[in-house]
């Protein structure tokens, strides 16, 4: 009996320890280039600047982490996934600026168009706005993204929300 | 018993038939008598019928002969073979009855009392499915306009049964009613009798095809459901179109059909049903009082008198009159006791009344069943339900999900819930990582010692809730003696000791941190800020690790107690 709730907490409690040992591991790698690039680069950056672009990091870190956690199982962890990888590699291009604007533009045009096809926007599509990859969701499917994805996004701040006070302590 | 009514069943179709009769007949009636009276106590009832109709046939005259013949043809039909070809022959002759039945109800009626009373429970499952596949094999091409698109998508469960069944009684009158909500197949087979037996031959034959259909399904599989119910289409397709006058013609269509696909003797068999039949004409009256007596509803001596009356349309009229014979099948039943007491035997009476307690049950589940599934029966508006019960479903789960949301009604609301919901989520993201971010400075040489932390409390304290708990004690001695009290059955305690101890290992000796907690997952950091490790795990924990690698006996301790 012992065992089988230790399996049953254990697997309850598995996203959430992976969760927090992959952000705390981009935590460090985040800190490491920052301290690697705090001798060439910090010096003419605004102590502001560094702090909003750290937490853009940590952001992505913990959404990155989130969705690795979960893995390729479900719509929106592979569809975050593929949007930062996405972002990442435009990052490291350097391509980030034209890019996201014709992508902006490309999506803007998408948009019109199915708005001037379907009906006006509903709930439902608010909701597609803001779970990743669900633009092209049933909404029974949506529904279910959705679920997980509240869950998962509520243990990742309550796991952010731990190490935040850890470290304000 | 049984060996006297084979005796007398053969020296009847010997005096009445023709030679094919002598051919496959005689044997057909051997092989049933002994299997009916084999398998059940109430397949003795069978051969007791079939003589009472005999007998009837024969005070009747002409029509005894037919009579005697039909139930011959189908009595073979149903025990000869135990397999599908007696099954498809019997079919074929419960259908051309079906046809003829308009004009000669009565003999149609003997088959179907004969069929009531010869059919198991346990045979019914075994010969109605593939009566059904023959049916529906030999009725297509007959009638396939009839055939309703929609049962054959619809899937094997209960609903299915009750649509199956609204489409019999929407082609052959209301029977489908209580047949619905019949879920036991023996109450199926019972009241399918009963029912069929309400309302003439064809709806005998309907209710045997529902028969089928309930039963197939609740044991074995959709197809022949929906086989059946298109068979039953098909036969009250036949009743329809081939009234009286035409009989003859498909009659004979049908016969060949029926020795194509069944043996030589049952098309000699179902070649005598068919001349029964025809001759049968006259006799209408006497076959019904044999059902009364044989203690089925007597609805169909009703049904009969009006098909007496109306003659040639007898089959709107009775599938307009099965509604009342139904509601009115008590005093009738009443009437069929009092007949019987001359000539049945119990056995029929009883049969009549549990087909009567049947009706009248299912009849009010019926009532239930159709007042919460409403009346939209086609496949879109089926899939439609099914996806609003999907999203509801999921409504409800993420009700459980989001705070707050337990006590709002309706989707709109509860979708803006969700979406204010997922906002603060992400804007709480947001503004956790502003956090950290913003103490990221303080905490460099903070996080390698929670990793450790995290990863040693990950795995000797499986139960999340605690694992960030914000209160969480540096000292470990402390957490692993409050840890076991909070979860005495989790806590694996061999497995913190052993982690206690690697950490100890691990802190005392520098070499073996490549290879600390995971190996694999934490190579990166431990390469570049090995002395930083060491350094914070001594500085977190070191006292704590002394006092564990000193004492560790508090975790076997609290594993004993465990």
């Amino acid at each position: 009996m012992t065992s089988e709730r230790a399996a049953a907490t254990a697997h309850t409690g598995s996203i959430k320890n992976r969760f927090a040992r992959r952000f705390l591991r981009s935590l460090l790698k985040i800190k490491r280039s920052d301290r690697l690039g705090a001798g060439t680069s910090t010096g003419f950056q605004s102590n502001e600047e560094v702090t909003k672009r750290n937490a853009q990091r940590i952001k992505t870190a913990a959404y990155r982490s989130m969705a690795r956690v979960v893995g390729p199982r479900k719509i929106w962890s592979r569809a975050l996934l593929f949007k930062l990888r996405y972002r990442a590699r435009i990052q490291g291009a350097g391509l980030r600026k034209r890019r996201l604007v014709s992508k902006k533009k490309r999506v803007l045009r998408k948009e019109n168009k199915v708005q001037v096809i379907s009906r006006e926007p509903s709930r439902a599509d608010d909701l597609r706005k803001l779970v990743p990859g669900g633009d092209s969701m049933h909404i029974c499917s949506l529904l279910d993204e959705t679920a997980h994805y509240i869950k998962c996004l509520a243990t990742q701040v309550k796991v952010m929300q731990s190490i935040a006070d850890r470290f304000i302590l | 018993m049984d060996m006297s009514d084979k005796d007398k069943f053969e020296l009847e179709k010997s005096n009445d038939n023709p030679t094919n009769y002598h051919s496959s007949g005689g044997l057909s009636s051997d092989w049933r008598f002994n299997s009916t009276s084999i398998p059940n106590s109430s397949l003795g009832l069978v051969p007791i019928d079939n003589q009472m109709s005999v007998c009837r046939g024969d005070l009747v005259g002409a029509a005894s002969c037919s009579s005697a013949s039909v139930i011959d043809s189908f009595g073979p039909a149903m025990w000869e073979h135990p397999t599908n070809s007696q099954n498809l022959v019997f079919c074929d002759i419960n259908v051309q009855n079906i046809a003829s039945s308009s004009n000669t109800a009565g003999i149609g009626k003997g088959v179907p009392a004969s069929l009531r009373n010869g059919i198991d429970r346990t045979l019914e499952m075994g010969w109605n499915p593939p009566n059904s596949m023959l049916k529906g094999g030999i009725f297509l091409p007959n009638a396939p306009g009839v055939l309703p698109q929609s049962l054959s998508q619809f899937p094997a469960d209960s609903a299915f049964i009750e649509r199956a069944a609204r489409f019999s009684c929407f082609n052959g009158g209301d029977f489908g009613d209580m047949v619905n909500p019949f879920g036991v197949p023996e109450s199926m087979g019972l009241f399918s009798r009963g029912g069929g037996m309400m309302q003439g031959p064809g709806e005998v034959f309907v209710g045997s095809g529902m028969k089928s259909v309930s039963g197939g399904q609740s044991q074995k599989n959709v197809m022949n459901a929906g086989e059946a119910s298109k068979d039953i289409s098909m036969s009250v397709d036949h009743m329809a179109t081939e009234g009286s006058p035409l009989k003859n013609e498909t009659k004979r269509e049908s016969l060949a059909r029926s020795r194509d696909e069944a043996k030589k003797g049952l098309g000699g068999s179902s070649n005598d049903s068919d001349e029964a039949e025809f001759s049968g004409g006259s006799g209408q009256d006497e076959p019904s009082m044999l059902e009364g007596n044989c203690g089925e509803l007597s609805a169909k001596s009703l049904g009969s008198k009006k098909r007496k009356r109306s003659g040639e349309d007898a089959e709107l009229d009775q599938a307009k009159g099965t509604p009342q014979s139904a509601k009115g099948s008590p005093e009738t039943q009443q009437k069929g006791d009092q007949k019987p007491t001359s000539t049945t035997s119990k056995a029929g009476g009883k049969q009549g009344k549990q087909g009567s307690q049947g009706s009248d049950q299912p009849k009010e589940e019926y009532i239930h069943v159709r007042a919460r599934r409403g009346q939209a029966t086609n496949s879109h508006s089926l899939a439609e339900r099914v996806r609003r019960e999907k999203i509801s479903e999921r409504m409800k789960f993420l009700q459980d999900l989001v705070p707050g949301c337990s006590k709002v009604t309706g989707k709109a609301v509860m979708l803006d819930e969700i979406i204010n919901y997922v906002q603060s989520l992400q804007r709480q993201v947001e503004f956790l990582s502003m956090k950290l971010a913003t103490v990221n400075p303080r905490l460099d040489f903070n996080i390698e010692g929670l990793l450790a932390k995290d990863i040693l409390q990950s795995r000797a304290l499986p139960p999340s809730s605690l694992a960030f708990s914000s209160e969480m004690p540096m000292a470990y001695p402390a957490l692993h003696q409050s840890q076991p009290g909070l979860i005495p059955t989790a806590f694996p305690g061999m497995e913190s000791h052993s982690d206690i101890i690697r950490r100890t290992i691990n802190s005392q000796l520098t070499t073996m941190t490549a290879g600390f907690k995971e190996p694999a997952q934490l190579p990166n950091v431990w390469d570049d800020e090995l002395h930083n490790v060491v350094q914070m795990t001594y500085g977190t924990s070191a006292p704590q690790d002394s006092q564990d690698v000193n004492e560790p006996l508090p975790p076997a301790h609290l594993k004993v107690e465990l």
